[in-house]
C-alpha cells in the first residue's frame, strides 16, 4: 500500500494549453456578446409578436381545404417542375461529373468541371430563382432551369467522387482491349456508378420537390406562389392547409424514395 | 453473504431459464458457475444485480432482500455489487483513470461526475488499486488503447473501486487469450482473498475452474445439478453437466509463469 | 476445348431474360409516359423557352461589371447574416439535444415521449428555412430576430435527427456496466452515451453550420434580416452590377465557410 504524499489527478483537459482554453472562452463570449450587441432588434415591434402569433395561429386552425383545386393545381405544377429538373439535372450532371473527377479528365477540364460544379452550389436556389424570374419571366420555366442548375450541383459532385472511387482495374482492362473513350466509359465506368446514380437521382427529386414548393414563394411557380399568395391575403386557415400537406406529401416522397432505392440498390 | 431461492426467470410463455435456483454463497469463497451455452449462468448472475427482472424468487444480499427493491434503493444496492464482463465494457473514449472512477458514481453527485472532482478518498484509492494490479502507468491513455488482458484489469479495478460486498464475473476469460486469461483468473482468486470478498464466476474453461475456485457449481438448463470442491467434479460430473449439449472447454494455458498477476 | 454437346449456334447470351426484360420496358415505357405529361401539361410559354438563352445573356450583360460602390453596406449585411447563422446555430444546441434524447428508442423515457419528438423533428425538417421565415416574420415583423428564429427551427430537425440516430447506434454494453454500478440515469448517459456521441455531435453541428450560413443569406428576401434584404433591395430596383457585386460576396462568404469548417473538422475530429 502507498504511504507517500496525496496523489491528485485531473482529467487531461480537451485543449492542453490553459492560455488557449482561456483564450477561446474569452473569444466565444466576446464574440457573443458583440453579436446580441451589434445585431438591430426592434423590441418594439417584436413585443407585439405573441398577440400577433396567437391571432394568426387562431385565424389558421383549423385548416381549410376549401379551395382545394387550387391546392391541387399547385402541387401538380410542383411535381412537374421537379421531375422535368430532375431529369434534365441528372443527364446534364453525368458529362459534368466526368469532367470534374480527377482520375479520368485532364487537369484544365477538370478544373472547369469543379468550378461549374461549386457554382451551381453556392447559390441558394431561391437567388437562383429570382434570377431566372428575371431573366425569362415568370412561372414554371424559371423553376425548372433554378432545380436543374440546383441537381448538376448536387448530383455532379457526388456523383463526380463516386467515379474518383471507382475499381481502375476495370478501365486498365478496357483499354487493354483498345477501347476507345467512351467505350470505356460505357463498359468501365458507368456500371459501376449506375446503382448509385439511380439512387442519387431518386434523392434528388426527393429534394428537388421539397425545393420547388420553396421557389414558387419568388414566383417561379408551384405551391410555394399558392402559398405566397395565401400568407399575402392573410388566408391563414388555407396557410395551414398548404403547409400540412406539404409536410405530407414531403413525408410520403421520402417514404417512397427510401424503398425505391433499396429495391434498385 | 449471497442466499439464493428458488429464482425463476421466464421470457414470456417460454421454458423458464432459471427453475426453481436455490444457491447460498458464504464469506469469501470464490465460487465458479459451469455449464453449457444457454443453461442460465449469464441470466443468474445479472437476477442478482436485477441487470435482468427475476420473475419470481428471493435474492438476499447479507439479509437484505434484493429482488423487490426500486429506484434509489435500488441503485444503493447494486453499489455493494461489482461486476466483471466478458467485453470488458469500458467507456473507450474515456481515459483508463475516468473508467475505473466510475465505479465510484453511485457515491457521487452529478456535478461531481461531470466535472470529474471525485473525492481525493478515491482518488488515492484508486491508485492504490491500479498499482496493485499493474496498470497505474495508463492512467491517462484513452481505453481503448490497452490490450485485452489490460482492458479486463481496468475491469476488475472499476468493480472494486465500488468497495462491493460481492464481486460478479460474466465470463471474465472468453474474449482473452490463455496466457492472459490465466492471469486474470489468478488475480482474482488472490483479490478476493486479500480483501475478503465473495466471488462469483461464470466461466467456461473447466481447467480453470478447478485451479482457482473452490467450489464450482454447475448448471445445466437452468437447474443446478452440480455444487460442491473441485476434487468432487469429476468426468461423470463433467458429462452430467456438459453432456449431450456441447463438448467443455478444458484447455490448459502453455506454462503460465509464476509472475505477480 | 468445347465440351458441351450443343450446338454453338444454340447457345444465346443476353443480359436480361424475357421477364426482367418486360418488367424493365414497363418502367421505362412509366417513367417516360409521366415524363411526357410533365413536358407538355406544364403551364410553359415554349416561345419562351427558345428566348431563354438569350434573356440569360442579356442579363448577365446587364450584372457586368459589378458595381462596388455600396461595398461597405454590404460587408455589414454579411457580417449580419454570419450573426444570424452562429447565433441560431448555437442556440439550436440547447433545443435539439433534448429532443434527440427523447427521440432515441433506446433512451426516450415512454412511447410518447418518443412521439413527441418524431413530430417534432420531422415537423421541423419538412418546413423550409424560408417557410419558417415567412411565418416568423408575419409575428415578429421584419428582422433578424424572425431570421434566427426560422433558422433555429429548421436546424433542430436536422441535428436531432442525426444526433437520436447516433444515440441509437451506440454500444450498450458501457451503459450494462454504468448501471451495474449503481449510478442514477443521469450519470450513465454521461458516461456511457455522452462519450461514444461527442464525434458525431461535432461533425454534425460544424455541417449545420456551414448550411446555416448558405440558408441564412437568402433569408433576408422575406424580410428576416442579413445580405438578402439589400439583395431584394438592388433587385427591384433593377440594379444589376449591385446583383452582381452582392453574388460575388456571397460566393466569397461560401467558399470561406466551406474552408472554416474544412479546418475545424480536422483538428476537432
Amino acid at each position: 500500500m502507498a504511504t507517500g504524499p496525496a496523489r491528485t489527478w485531473r482529467k487531461p483537459p480537451f485543449i492542453a494549453s490553459p492560455w488557449l482554453r482561456f483564450a477561446l472562452t474569452v473569444a466565444v463570449l466576446g464574440y457573443l456578446g458583440w453579436a446580441l450587441a451589434t445585431l438591430p432588434f426592434d423590441w418594439g415591434r417584436i413585443s407585439e409578436g405573441l398577440p400577433r402569433a396567437a391571432r394568426i395561429f387562431g385565424g389558421g386552425f383549423p385548416p381549410s381545404f376549401e379551395r382545394l383545386e387550387l391546392l391541387a393545381t399547385g402541387f401538380k405544377e410542383s411535381f412537374q417542375i421537379a421531375l422535368l429538373a430532375t431529369l434534365l439535372g441528372v443527364l446534364l450532371s453525368i458529362p459534368f461529373a466526368v469532367m470534374a473527377a480527377r482520375n479520368i479528365s485532364p487537369r484544365p477540364v477538370y478544373l472547369v468541371g469543379r468550378a461549374v460544379i461549386i457554382v451551381s452550389r453556392s447559390f441558394h436556389p431561391v437567388i437562383v430563382a429570382i434570377l431566372f424570374v428575371k431573366a425569362v419571366g415568370f412561372g414554371p420555366l424559371a423553376g425548372i432551369l433554378t432545380l436543374t442548375l440546383y441537381s448538376i450541383g448536387f448530383v455532379g459532385k457526388l456523383l463526380a467522387e463516386e467515379i474518383e472511387e471507382i475499381d481502375w482495374g476495370q478501365v486498365e482492362a478496357m483499354r487493354s482491349v483498345g477501347a476507345g473513350f467512351l467505350a470505356t466509359l460505357t463498359y468501365a465506368v458507368f456500371p459501376q456508378i449506375l446503382p448509385r446514380q439511380i439512387g442519387l437521382s431518386m434523392y434528388q427529386l426527393d429534394s428537388n420537390l421539397r425545393a420547388s414548393a420553396v421557389v414558387g414563394i419568388v414566383g417561379a411557380g408551384g405551391i410555394g406562389s399558392t402559398l405566397m399568395n395565401a400568407f399575402g391575403r392573410y388566408d391563414y386557415d388555407f396557410a395551414f392547409a398548404i403547409l400540412l400537406v406539404i409536410i405530407a406529401v414531403i413525408l410520403i416522397s421520402e417514404g417512397v424514395s427510401g424503398w425505391v432505392r433499396k429495391r434498385v440498390w | 453473504m449471497l442466499e439464493i431461492s428458488q429464482l425463476v426467470k421466464r421470457y414470456g410463455r417460454h421454458e423458464p431459464v432459471l427453475k426453481e435456483l436455490d444457491l447460498s454463497v458464504e464469506g469469501n469463497s470464490v465460487v465458479s458457475i459451469v455449464g453449457a451455452s444457454g443453461a442460465g449462468k449469464s441470466t443468474l448472475l445479472r437476477c442478482i444485480n436485477r441487470l435482468i427482472e427475476p420473475t419470481s424468487g428471493s435474492i438476499k444480499l447479507n439479509g437484505c432482500e434484493l429482488s423487490t427493491l426500486r429506484g434509489q434503493a435500488l441503485r444503493q444496492s447494486r453499489r455493494r455489487i461489482g461486476m466483471v464482463f466478458q467485453g470488458f465494457n469500458l467507456i473507450d473514449r474515456l481515459t483508463v483513470m475516468e473508467n475505473v472512477l466510475a465505479g465510484r458514481l453511485g457515491y457521487v453527485s452529478f456535478y461531481q461526475a461531470w466535472r470529474r472532482r471525485f473525492p481525493q478518498a478515491d482518488i488515492e484509492r484508486a491508485f492504490e488499486l491500479m498499482e496493485r494490479v499493474g496498470i497505474a502507468h495508463y492512467a491517462n491513455k484513452r481505453a481503448d488503447e490497452l490490450s485485452g488482458g489490460e482492458r479486463q484489469r481496468v475491469g476488475v479495478v472499476r468493480a472494486l473501486m465500488q468497495e462491493p460486498d460481492i464481486l460478479l464475473a460474466d465470463e471474465p476469460t472468453a474474449s482473452l487469450d490463455p496466457v492472459t486469461s490465466e492471469q486474470i483468473m489468478k488475480l482474482m482468486q488472490t483479490l478476493a482473498s486479500e480483501l475478503s470478498l465473495p466471488v462469483l464466476i461464470n466461466i467456461h474453461n473447466v481447467a480453470q475452474a478447478r485451479a482457482y475456485t473452490e467450489r464450482i457449481v454447475g448448471l445445466r438448463h437452468g437447474r443446478m445439478i452440480f455444487d460442491g470442491p473441485p476434487e468432487r467434479f469429476d468426468k461423470a460430473a463433467l458429462e452430467e453437466v456438459y453432456g449431450g449439449i456441447e463438448a467443455p472447454d478444458e484447455s490448459v494455458a502453455p506454462s503460465v509463469g509464476e509472475e505477480q498477476a | 476445348m468445347v465440351t458441351s454437346k450443343e450446338p454453338v449456334a444454340s447457345r444465346v447470351w443476353v443480359r436480361y431474360d424475357s421477364r426482367e426484360r418486360w418488367t424493365r420496358l414497363a418502367v421505362l415505357l412509366l417513367v417516360t409516359a409521366v415524363l411526357v405529361w410533365a413536358a407538355r401539361d406544364v403551364d410553359i410559354f415554349w416561345p419562351w423557352v427558345w428566348d431563354a438563352p438569350a434573356q440569360i445573356h442579356s442579363l448577365g450583360e446587364r450584372m457586368w461589371p459589378p458595381d462596388p460602390s455600396r461595398l461597405g453596406e454590404i460587408v455589414d449585411a454579411m457580417i449580419e447574416t454570419v450573426h444570424i447563422a452562429t447565433l441560431a446555430t448555437f442556440l439550436t444546441v440547447f433545443a435539439a439535444l433534448p429532443v434527440s434524447y427523447i427521440s432515441a428508442q433506446n433512451t426516450t423515457p415512454n412511447r410518447a415521449c418518443l412521439w413527441l419528438g418524431r413530430f417534432i423533428l420531422v415537423a421541423s425538417r419538412s418546413v423550409n428555412t424560408i417557410i419558417w421565415a415567412l411565418l416568423f416574420v408575419a409575428i415578429f415583423g421584419p428582422g433578424v430576430l424572425a431570421g434566427i428564429l426560422a433558422i433555429m427551427c429548421r436546424s433542430i430537425g436536422f441535428v436531432g435527427k442525426l444526433m437520436g440516430e447516433a444515440i441509437e447506434e451506440i454500444d450498450r454494453r458501457p451503459v450494462e456496466a454504468m448501471e451495474a454500478t449503481g449510478a442514477s440515469r443521469p450519470k450513465v448517459i454521461l458516461y456511457a452515451v455522452v462519450p461514444q456521441v461527442m464525434p458525431a455531435f461535432f461533425a454534425v453541428v460544424i455541417l449545420r453550420w456551414d448550411i446555416n450560413i448558405r440558408e441564412s443569406t437568402v433569408l433576408g428576401l422575406v424580410g428576416a434580416g442579413g445580405i438578402g434584404v439589400i439583395l431584394q433591395g438592388a433587385i427591384d430596383t433593377f440594379a444589376w452590377p449591385t446583383v452582381a457585386t452582392i453574388l460575388c460576396a456571397i460566393i466569397l462568404l461560401v467558399v470561406l465557410g466551406e474552408a472554416i469548417t474544412g479546418v475545424l473538422r480536422r483538428r476537432v475530429l
